[in-house]
């Protein structure tokens, strides 16, 4: 992995920690239109290359961001459209990107409305329902069905304090009634819990979810009670690409001191889990709600379509 | 022996605080108590030490400032001035330089690097360079916009407390020597870090990472609504306070009263946001006590004589008040250098005032000047010259920046010595 790779591995996972993947996608394609408009490169075959390269980085990141990779495809080729044009600059290509991140904006919007109104099919109505990542789109999805006149009461699993803190912010803002019980003492209210609301950073062509820390445990001790558990998804987190290096897990391995004791010890920690697609119920997107299986197929023909168009980066 | 007693009582407090062995505040409470119980000097005598102006002024600010960043509008500041740099590492230098030049100027240095620190090591480390050149260059420009008034820096407030001198007369004799020396160190910074602040425009991939830090200092800063009334009153409140002392001569009026009734309103208009109890826990009390305890420990030296010899002899060895800010100027530099300042500063305050005495009809602020300028530019040179600077080092450290004495050091004397120049020259074409 290249150091801006490296750079760009640990940028992207403080942000999608803080504020989620979406906003997170959204952040850096703000970012990138700031970028394009200060760069000063006049040969357009440095700058295609400048692109190509900055691509690949994004795409060699830790862990992969599949909504990241597919918003810079489209650019890349909207750059090579642009160049085929005899009376192509410079100008006229960041005139053209501009122009695309702001459909891609606007798109993403579009996207966030379609899962949401694809939501609201999940009867909730005197539900009791359990949450854990720091998920916006399970925070838009609750407040949402909150704003529709659903009456419901939500769960917090407790975890990462900022992240728990955050999720108990958004629900008292949303008037949501809420209870926070920690993760590890879940065990004690499975019979009051109807359903599990879960979002995630993408899914693999494996056909797992990289998810929140700390999420596989729930959603496994949930899947031997058999709870629904739903996962909220945009497709276009969905991985269609391969990094060079297939880690989406990053390993922090670092030192750590005893509170009262002078005893020191390693500790590790994990960037994100792999959840299996087969331990949900449904899977809710902006092109629809599918099971694990229906989920499968969608992908696959989604996968084979962008092979034998595009084709698939290696 | 009431000499000795009292000059070996502040020695040893000197040295313990010097070398950091217990908390300065509990040190200087200490010899102040120690000086009362061996008679040195009375307890009346003891309260009627401790300059209550300067200590009022200090506590007036700290309560201002502590109020005014609660609105968010400092971070707000400073975030769209990241902004505006566009991730350009010599406008992230420039413009933070600059900010923290004006911002140690007209709140104090202290509080400054505490704001703007740990923002540039976030936008800076995150694009992967090296932040050191930028938080070496914020550790000079908050002295030096310090030194440019009677607020920015401890030193010129207690200098401020014992000469009289107005807040306008800081800014009208010092922006010459601190606009040249500023300068200075803005072209030697740029000269010598010129690989690491060159711009980056034609490089997509170093724009991208540095926009997308910006964005991200951003969301992170201004997550927290501002709310308009309250960053109106603040903005109101500080300028007021900024016109007040502009006009303390006309108004009549000492500065900490001017500071204190600003506090006093912002407390009372902002209650409804600003917990007054939190706010006065974040005063710093230690800084309080310690300069009282020094005004106390200085009081019981000067009782025995000592101090009035001391300016005798300074003021008997030359009547040439040219040399002799000289001398007071690279004194205080090189002390400054190597010490806490405030320890020295409190005992050259009454020598000064001695020595000015001795020079009867004829004008000896120049002495006050140099004073000035050698205390707060000195210490310039070193990670522990001044209170802003071994703050930043904190500051870095916390963030996973290490910065070590001689690292620092090897840049900063010959540009502490190049401004203590440009201070020497501007005495001379002064007095001359």
């Amino acid at each position: 992995m290249s150091t801006k790779s490296n750079v760009l591995s640990s940028l992207f996972r403080d942000i999608e920690s803080d504020i989620g993947t979406r906003e997170m996608s959204l952040l850096i394609l703000r970012a990138l239109k700031d970028s394009l408009k200060a760069l000063s490169v006049e040969n357009i075959d440095e700058f295609l290359s400048q692109m190509k390269e900055l691509a690949e980085d994004v795409s060699n990141t830790e862990p992969k961001f599949g909504v990241l990779n597919y918003n810079l495809s489209i650019l890349l080729g909207v750059m090579e459209d642009c160049m085929k044009s005899k009376k192509c600059d410079r100008h006229k290509i960041v005139k053209c990107l501009i122009n695309k991140i702001d459909e891609i904006v606007k798109s993403c919007h579009e996207e966030k409305n379609n899962l949401i109104a694809n939501s609201g099919q999940i009867d909730v109505e005197g539900k009791t329902i359990l949450m854990h990542d720091h998920s916006h789109t399970v925070w838009d999805v609750l407040c949402n069905l909150k704003r529709s006149g659903k009456h419901f009461k939500v769960v917090i699993a407790e975890q990462d304090f900022d992240k728990t803190h955050s999720n108990i912010e958004k629900m008292h803002a949303a008037n949501i009634p809420f209870q926070v019980v920690p993760s590890y003492m879940l065990s004690h209210i499975h019979e009051s819990i109807d359903m599990a609301f879960f979002g995630a950073v993408t899914l693999k062509d494996t056909m797992h979810f990289v998810m929140d820390p700390g999420s596989f445990s729930v959603i496994s001790e949930f899947h031997v009670d058999q709870v629904p558990a739903y996962v909220f998804i945009e497709t276009k987190k969905f991985s269609f690409w391969k990094s060079k290096k297939r880690s989406e897990i990053f390993i922090h391995h670092h030192k750590r001191s005893h509170h009262s004791q002078p005893i020191e010890y390693d500790r590790i920690k994990y960037s994100h889990d792999r959840v299996p697609a087969h331990f949900f119920t449904k899977i809710v997107t902006d092109q629809g709600i599918y099971t694990p299986k229906t989920l499968k197929d969608f992908f696959d023909k989604r996968l084979s379509k962008l092979e034998s168009g595009a084709g698939r980066e290696n | 022996m009431l000499i000795y007693a009292a000059l070996g009582t502040f020695s040893l407090a000197f040295l313990l605080i010097v070398f950091d062995v217990f908390d300065k505040a509990l040190i200087a409470m200490l010899g102040a108590l120690v000086m009362i119980i061996l008679r040195i000097i009375t307890p009346e005598e003891a309260i009627a030490a401790i300059s209550f102006e300067t200590i009022l002024l200090l506590l007036a600010m700290m309560t201002l400032v502590n109020i005014a960043s609660k609105s968010g509008i400092f971070n707000w500041i400073s975030v769209k001035i990241a902004s505006l740099t566009k991730g350009n590492p010599l406008a992230i230098f420039l413009l933070f330089s600059f900010l923290t030049a004006v911002s140690s100027a007209f709140l104090d240095n202290v509080t400054t690097v505490i704001l703007i620190v740990p923002l540039t090591i976030e936008l800076v480390k995150g694009m992967g360079k090296d932040p050191k050149p930028y938080i070496f260059a914020e550790m000079m420009f908050s002295d030096m916009g310090g030194a440019l008034t009677l607020i920015g820096d401890p030193s010129n407030i207690l200098i401020g407390g014992a000469s009289g001198l107005s807040f306008m007369q800081f800014i009208q004799n010092l922006w010459i020597p601190i606009l040249f020396s500023s300068i200075l160190t803005a072209v030697a910074f740029v000269v010598v870090f010129w690989k690491k602040l060159k711009p980056i425009s034609k490089d997509l991939g170093e724009l991208f990472v540095a926009n997308v830090i910006i964005e991200r200092i951003k969301h992170r800063y201004l997550r927290k609504t501002l709310h308009k009334d309250f960053v109106i009153k603040v903005v109101i409140a500080l300028l007021i306070t900024m016109l007040g002392f502009f006009f303390q001569e006309y108004i009549g009026l000492p500065n900490y009263v001017i500071a204190f009734t600003a506090a006093v309103i912002l407390g009372i208009v902002t209650s409804k946001r600003v917990n007054i109890v939190h706010t006065l826990e974040s005063v710093e009390w230690t800084t309080l006590l310690f300069f009282s305890g020094l005004f106390i420990m200085v009081a019981g030296v000067e009782k025995t004589g000592i101090l009035f010899k001391l300016s005798e002899w300074i003021s008997n060895s030359t009547t040439d008040i040219t040399y002799l800010s000289l001398m007071i100027l690279w004194i205080s530099g090189g002390v400054s250098m190597v010490l806490n300042n405030v320890p020295f500063i409190t005992v050259m305050l009454p020598v000064i005032a001695s020595i000015q005495l001795s020079f009867g009809e004829q004008d000896s602020t120049m002495l006050w000047w140099a004073l000035s300028m050698g205390t707060c530019l000195g210490g310039n040179a070193t990670i522990v010259g001044s209170s802003a600077n071994v703050v930043s080092v904190d500051l870095a450290h916390k963030e996973g920046v290490h910065i070590s004495f001689l690292e620092y050091l090897k840049f900063s004397l010959p540009l502490t010595i190049g401004v203590l120049s440009i201070c020497s020259a501007y005495i001379i074409l002064k007095l001359n």
